[in-house]
């Protein structure tokens, strides 16, 4: 493994423990509470929940279906929640690539080492991947362990289609942070820009479904390339998730390029 | 041999302040070569330059005969920045094994060598290290690839006088094989004793560079003459270099510009029981360089208007 890459494994280590812990946390809190749910459908059945205002319904990802298996686990974990906390981990691990460094002032011995720049911003993006791939596979095996426990009846490659719409959706927020803190250094801009998109982002899908005016905005959304082909219903949305990936391709180029060209530490 | 370090009008704006302008520098293979100014002189931005770490406005440059953009000219280079951050809970050992594997490799024994000689605790976590600690896991990360160019800024910063002595002791050894150094300071004092030439930077600007050797014979001296018997003034007036004369019956004070040698061929006709000559100050040479380009920069300035 290339130097830079293990070294900054090695500085994520912590922050991914934690994470790990923390989301997993979340996950059982949720699916440990399913039982009760799924006891009391006159409680959480389609009537009561019909008694939402429909834009708030609209807002959870409409929420039909909560007393099944799989409609609480897209509705409770996959929709909001679960992918919010992935962007959140992905940011800061962005953040952690350049612009945190850069304004820390540990980023200019590392300039200095014989990498080429490139090579230094794509070794970054290699760990900050490979680090939430750990915590998606962590908390991956956690979900499926306890849905099984939990008698959800949600078969195992239905979670895994969800969690890993919900990695690529964190991975591109993650080099969303990067690609602003390679191109600025500051990492205040890169959480910034990261903030309005995701949660842009999120209103966007999930009202646009029914205000027509906003519905446009929907095909810019990040989160419509997860949530749109429903993965935990449909199985894995193929193209949609290459559309994220491929998004996720250019803003490293960008930032590898950005990066190459610009003063550090300035 | 071709230069280690060449910039022609080299020249650095951050936005509209100006940062260093129309620096040509040449640096000699195997010499130690002192870059002096002030605080916000330009040292740092021309030494972050030769880096790549900030690209230059305009003009042209090569360090060990390649282009600073060619990431190989790093790995000749062994680097202590200004303004050194090292933090969190990561061991110093452990942050010098991974710049040592990025740098290609370096033997752990070399490390711990240098390590014994700055007498640094590297089982520390970085965060907790003290700034002159964090200075020697500096210098010990600069020194040990035993690169063919060694750039230092301030090395001597929080450093305690013991371990500055130990620190210009390694720089002897780095010229003795033939290699290399560039040095900042804003003391003279500091780099005088290992410097072959310094540079002076000021506001920007290469004001001058100069053998350390010729700042010497240069330098202002303080004599003091104490004969058997008192001496006449007349023998000691009108030497060439000689000035301020006070003579006090068998005693005689002088100051000499450049070499004491008529002083020492007049006193010789007389019996000299006791002599004193002070350390040349180059400090105080240092500083009428200073004084005499901020006039020159004052001249400048008048004939034109400075905006508001």
């Amino acid at each position: 493994m290339p130097a830079l890459v293990s070294k900054s494994l090695r500085d994520y280590r912590r922050s991914l423990i934690r994470w790990t812990i923390g989301i997993g946390a979340f996950f059982t809190l949720y699916l440990s509470i399913y039982p009760n749910i799924s006891e009391n459908k006159e409680i959480y059945g389609a009537q009561a929940l019909a008694k939402y205002p429909g834009a708030l319904r609209d807002l959870m990802g409409g929420m039909e279906d909560f007393t099944s298996g799989i409609g609480y686990l897209s509705s409770v974990v996959y929709q909001l929640f679960g992918p919010m906390l992935f962007v959140v981990c992905a940011m800061l691990l962005g953040n952690r690539a350049i612009a945190q460094p850069e304004e820390a002032g540990t980023l200019e011995l590392t300039v200095t080492l014989p990498i080429d720049r490139r090579r230094l911003v794509f070794e970054r993006f290699v760990a900050l991947a490979l680090g939430l791939l750990a915590v998606a596979a962590a908390t991956f095996l956690l979900v499926w362990v306890l849905s099984a426990v939990s008698d959800m009846g949600v078969p195992a490659d239905r979670i895994l289609a969800a969690h890993t719409g919900v990695f690529l959706l964190g991975l591109f927020f993650g080099v969303l942070a990067l690609t602003v803190g390679a191109a600025t250094g500051r990492k205040g801009a890169a959480m910034a820009v990261v903030g309005v998109v995701a949660v842009g982002g999120y209103i966007v899908e999930t009202m646009g479904k029914n205000v027509d005016w906003i519905s446009w905005l929907r095909w810019i959304s990040p989160f419509h390339y997860y949530l749109d082909g429903r993965p935990l219903h449909q199985g894995f949305p193929v193209g949609d998730y290459l559309v994220l990936a491929g998004a996720t391709a250019v803003l490293l180029i960008t930032a590898i390029l950005a990066f190459d060209r610009r003063d550090v530490g300035v | 041999m071709t230069a280690v370090v060449e910039t022609e009008g080299l020249t650095k704006f951050y936005g509209r302040r100006r940062g260093l302008e129309d620096l040509d520098l040449e640096i000699r293979p195997g010499e130690v070569f002192g870059y002096l100014g002030p605080n916000g002189a330009g040292k740092t931005t021309t030494i972050r330059l030769l880096l790549d770490v900030i690209r230059p406005t305009r003009g042209r440059m090569s360090v060990l005969g390649m282009d600073p953009r060619d990431p190989a000219v790093r790995g000749r280079i062994g680097y202590l920045p200004g303004e050194l951050a090292l933090e969190g809970r990561e061991k110093a050992s452990e942050y010098l094994d991974f710049l040592g594997r990025a740098r290609g490799g370096v033997p752990r024994e070399r490390i711990a060598a240098l390590a014994e000689r700055l007498d640094a605790d590297l089982s520390v976590p970085m965060g907790k290290l003290s700034k002159g600690n964090k200075q020697k896991v500096g210098l010990i990360q600069a020194f040990m690839h035993e690169p063919e160019f060694l750039i230092l800024d301030e090395p001597t910063s929080g450093l305690d006088p013991l371990v500055q002595q130990e620190f210009l002791a390694m720089v002897r050894e780095v010229r003795s094989g033939g290699r290399t150094v560039l040095m900042s300071s804003h003391v003279l004092a500091e780099v005088e004793h290992v410097s072959d030439r310094v540079g002076i930077v000021r506001s920007g600007r290469l004001v001058a560079v100069e053998d350390i050797a010729a700042l010497r014979e240069k330098a202002v001296r303080r004599v003091e003459l104490h004969f058997d018997a008192p001496v006449p003034r007349e023998a000691f007036e009108n030497l060439p270099g000689v000035r301020d004369l006070k003579v006090e019956g068998a005693g005689v004070r002088c100051t000499i510009d450049g070499r004491p040698d008529a002083l020492v061929k007049a006193a010789a006709r007389f019996t000299v029981v006791h002599l004193v000559s002070a350390e040349p100050d180059l400090e105080e040479i240092f500083l009428t360089y200073y004084s005499e380009s901020e006039e020159e920069g004052r001249h400048a300035r008048a004939g034109v208007q400075e905006p508001a």
